[in-house]
């Protein structure tokens, strides 16, 4: 019971709160640490990504950095907040809660205000980690255009996002995106016949998170917002690296949920544990292969070596997470652990 | 008959609260055994610690001359699963879902009798749509099916009627039925339907507060079936209050089985 007893009913809940958001609240706090860290772990790796971009600037003094560093914190605040808000108003809609009479408009109010709290936080964590990393650097009194870019980018994307998510007809339409279309290119001997069609739910799990983050709107607003008069070739490198990045974390967590979700399905079934972790790592290793192809132009284009360390190392963080979780969750496989 | 499944003391907790106390069971070949009891009695934990779910505190369970806890990869390969509808898949098609299980238990593709009980669910025609799509019904079929994927010696079914349209329930009892006459199998189900129970199952035993309280043998069964002032209803009321009489005088006594 989640404190069942000290949640009011909907009908004394003002406009401003769902009812829901306590049982959340509850849940998150019950869960412990590991629920805390997917919460502000990805916000906080963005924010991160994007004050190390900016330091090109401020140590290098590279003159395009600050730009890039926008564009991340552009295209990550998108897509993380459209994702989260899609995700807790299709809860709040469809889920245990959907028959609540709430008040009206309670949905609405908490997720932007929820969305105006994490703005509001990012933007003190961003100022924060900004003034720390230029007290020493070069060009640091530059870090005040730096703030003004990536705060201005967090703000836009946010922005963005409240527009589109509280469009009329958004809500009905939140359950529509999860389609699922067949592969451009199909690879049927990629599924291993060990574990049939685990690679096809782990691919369709990664595209309906991908749809959820915002898809390929979010790379339209990445390009929309290059400045004039920025060099192309390293704009395109970015670009590229923003992708194979972004995509390349979402196939890692959607392969390792779905892992999950077959490890419970399959758990009174006498599967071929070793055949189960090699089928679970053959999506994420061929999208790492893909990603990495992508990641290497992109570093090849970019021409700045430090810059394409950076990545890297982004990319490499965003990807141990989930794999961690990959290889648990095979480690749960075995019905001797 | 022979025995397929010995339950010694089985203790199962989930944190403080203990759901299962020192269960003791034993299902032979072909036997039907229905496990009843009140909700939160511990029926569908006992399920899911003989499917090697639920973890034990305690005891041990054997199926078909395999220890579960050292050779659980042995003793998995003799029971089947009916998997609860909220777990499955939404994103696979209920054919994918069936050659996923198919696939981990070793078979080459999904075997014909599993694609013949389909027929008869009346499933067939939904099993290339995304399970997403389906009802609660449909679900529970393909569930079924996938408990029943491979034959296995020891069928787990809990409460597999459920959502199931009277057609589809009557031609899976008959499939369960055929199956049991056939020998070799045996059906552990939990349910409230104490009716199916009644007219079913070989064997009906009491679930409550996580203690087996009562059982009835076939010979008490046969005799409620012909007996209009006896069900399996009335009995099963009488034993519940008899419980709460002793629990209020003192300790409750296992019934030996």
């Amino acid at each position: 019971m989640l404190g069942a007893g000290r949640v009011p009913q909907s009908a004394s809940m003002t406009a401003l709160w769902h009812p829901a958001i306590r049982a959340d609240w509850l849940v998150l706090r019950r869960t412990g640490p590991t629920a805390w860290a997917r919460v502000l772990g990805p916000p906080v790796l963005l924010l991160a990504g994007c004050v190390a971009l900016a330091c090109g600037d401020l140590y290098a003094g590279y003159g395009w950095c600050l730009a890039a560093g926008a564009l991340l914190a552009l295209g990550g605040s998108y897509g993380i907040a459209h994702q989260r808000l899609l995700d807790a108003l299709e809860r709040w809609r469809f889920g245990w809660c959907g028959a609540l009479p709430t008040a009206r408009g309670a949905a609405v109010c908490t997720s932007l205000l929820l969305a105006a709290a994490a703005l509001m936080t990012s933007l003190a964590f961003v100022a924060a980690l900004l003034f720390g990393v230029s007290i020493f650097a070069l060009h640091r009194g530059d870090w005040f255009y730096a703030l003004a870019g990536i705060d201005l980018a967090l703000v836009a994307g946010t922005a963005v996002v409240a527009i589109r998510v509280f469009r009329r007809g958004a809500l009905a339409r939140v359950h529509h995106v999860d389609g699922i279309r067949e592969p451009l290119l199909a690879l049927p001997w990629l599924n291993d016949p060990r574990l049939p069609h685990l690679l096809d739910w782990q691919r369709r799990a990664a595209l309906v998170r991908w749809r959820r983050g915002g898809s390929f709107a979010m790379v339209g607003i990445v390009l929309a917002a290059v400045p004039i008069g920025a060099p192309m070739l390293e704009v395109s490198a970015l670009v590229l690296l923003v992708l194979a990045w972004s995509w390349l974390a979402v196939v890692m967590r959607a392969s390792a949920d779905a892992f999950t979700s077959s490890v419970r399905l399959l758990a009174a079934v006498p599967w071929n544990v070793r055949a189960a972790r090699m089928a679970a790592l053959r999506y994420p290793l061929v999208a790492t292969s893909c990603a990495l192809v992508f990641m290497v132009i992109g570093t090849a284009l970019l021409r700045h070596g430090m810059v394409a360390l950076v990545w890297i190392v982004c990319a490499g963080v965003a990807s141990a997470w989930p794999l961690a979780r990959l290889v648990r969750a095979t480690r749960l496989a075995d019905p001797r652990a | 008959m022979t025995g397929l499944l010995r339950v010694t003391k089985v203790r199962v907790a989930y944190g403080d609260v203990c759901v299962l106390d020192g269960i003791d069971l034993d299902i032979a070949r072909g036997e039907f055994v229905a496990l009843i009891g009140p909700n939160g009695a511990g029926k569908t934990t006992l399920l899911h610690a003989i499917a090697g779910i639920a973890p034990l505190r305690g005891g041990n369970i054997d199926i078909d001359g395999h220890d579960l806890a050292s050779a659980p990869h042995a003793a998995k390969q003799a029971i089947g699963l009916a998997i609860d509808p909220p777990n499955l898949p939404a994103l696979l098609t209920g054919r994918e879902c069936l050659a996923l299980f198919a696939g981990a238990r070793g078979l080459p593709a999904i075997p014909p009798a599993t694609l013949a009980l389909g027929e008869t669910l009346s499933l067939t025609s939904v099993l290339d749509r995304r399970i997403a799509s389906y009802s609660l019904g449909m679900r529970q079929k393909l569930g079924i099916m996938l408990g029943l994927l491979g034959e296995p010696p020891l069928l787990l079914l809990d409460e597999p009627f459920n959502g199931l349209d009277p057609r589809s329930a009557l031609a899976f009892k008959s499939h369960l039925a055929a199956i049991l006459t056939r020998g070799g199998t045996s059906v552990l189900l939990a349910t409230h339907a104490l009716d199916i129970a009644e007219r079913h199952a070989t064997r009906a035993v009491l679930l409550m507060d996580g203690r087996v309280r009562r059982a009835w043998s076939a010979g008490e069964l046969a005799a409620m079936r012909e007996s209009p002032e006896r069900s399996l209803e009335r009995a099963m009321a009488e034993a519940c209050g008899r419980d709460r009489d002793e629990n209020l005088s003192g300790p409750a006594v296992d019934v030996p089985l």
